[in-house]
């Protein structure tokens, strides 16, 4: 990625980042009905991540190596496996899974 | 019941939180040089954005050949939370409104978590979180710097089956925070509805409808 392109993603995530941390400060009183709902927001983003990283670039779920990796994460967080671990152990099956059957 | 943790208890029950910060912000650092973003900028964001699974969702885009703003949109979405938390340690830190603001900015899943625990069962205490978010800011960006200057060493990052570790990245981020059913509910709606969405629409509105979704299902 170019440098120019590089920066504008440092900053605008870091300008909008920057503004949610401060609003507490700056807006203590915002109602609670709204902040709660906030907590529903990563679950379904990172669940929607997840799925969309299987999908193909037709958007259909594309069944290739990532499954297999993504079904292996998600058994090691179960067993309340370090980050790093899940990580790993995915990248591991993928590569495996394709110096093996040359997917 | 005691008043307040001692810097001694606070810097101790940092220090493996702030080992696996490291190994966190290690594996962004490589994943981003291996997306092709500058290494300087991989460093930047890590110092200016603070926020590991913000940062992971914005790479996991570019990755994917998704555009800067969908990246910005994605990571932005996820920090959302961080108005909630703002809220909750905004009356325990010192100092007037300017100072106040920037201290929350070391607020990440980890501090924040700390500062509950320090201050249970009363409010977040202010003094763990800057003292806990501070560290690991640190070990954060060290971490991340590492990582990118492993990364270009490591070589074919398709190979070393890279591309996968961002959704097996999103599951392990995902997993522990699947305490409930509100949690439950919103994960499976948030992926149902960018699963439809996803053969339709362009990226980006896969994201925001299961934002929609979570804000909805969230209680």
């Amino acid at each position: 990625m170019a440098g120019p392109l590089a920066l504008a993603l440092v900053l605008g995530l870091a300008s909008l980042s920057f503004i949610m941390r401060a609003t507490g400060a700056l807006l203590p009183n915002l109602p609670s009905a709204v902040t709660e709902r906030t907590g529903g927001l990563a679950p379904a983003l990172l669940a929607a991540l997840v799925a969309i990283q299987l999908t193909g670039p037709n958007g259909l779920i594309h069944l290739d190596v990532k499954v297999p990796a993504v079904v292996v994460a998600a058994l090691l967080a179960t067993l309340r496996a370090p980050f790093i671990v899940c990580v790993v152990a995915g990248a591991v099956v993928a590569a495996l899974l394709r110096a093996v059957f040359h997917l | 019941m005691r008043a307040k943790w001692s810097m001694r208890e606070i810097l101790l029950a940092a220090t493996p939180i702030a080992v696996a910060v490291f190994v966190f912000g290690a594996s962004f650092g490589v994943l981003a040089v291996a997306a092709h973003l500058p290494a300087w900028s991989v460093v930047l964001m890590s110092m200016l954005v603070f926020a590991g699974s913000a940062q992971f969702a914005a790479l996991g885009v570019i990755a994917a050949g998704g555009s800067v703003l969908t990246a910005i949109f994605a990571g932005a979405l996820l920090n959302l939370r961080f108005i909630a938390t703002g809220i909750a340690v905004a009356g325990s830190l010192p100092g007037g409104r300017l100072l106040r603001s920037l201290l929350a900015q070391l607020s990440i899943d980890e501090s924040y978590a700390m500062s509950v625990r320090a201050g249970a069962p009363g409010p977040p205490d202010g003094r763990t979180l800057i003292v806990t978010g501070a560290c690991l800011y640190v070990v954060w960006i060290a971490g991340t710097l590492m990582g990118a200057l492993l990364g270009p060493v490591l070589g074919d990052p398709k190979r070393l089956g890279l591309d996968a570790a961002f959704p097996a990245g999103f599951v392990a981020l995902l997993w522990p925070m699947l305490s409930g059913r509100h949690a439950v509910r919103c994960a499976i709606g948030g992926a149902a509805v960018a699963l439809a969405l996803a053969p339709f629409t362009p990226p980006g509105v896969p994201l925001a409808g299961a934002a929609v979704v979570g804000l909805w299902l969230a209680r």
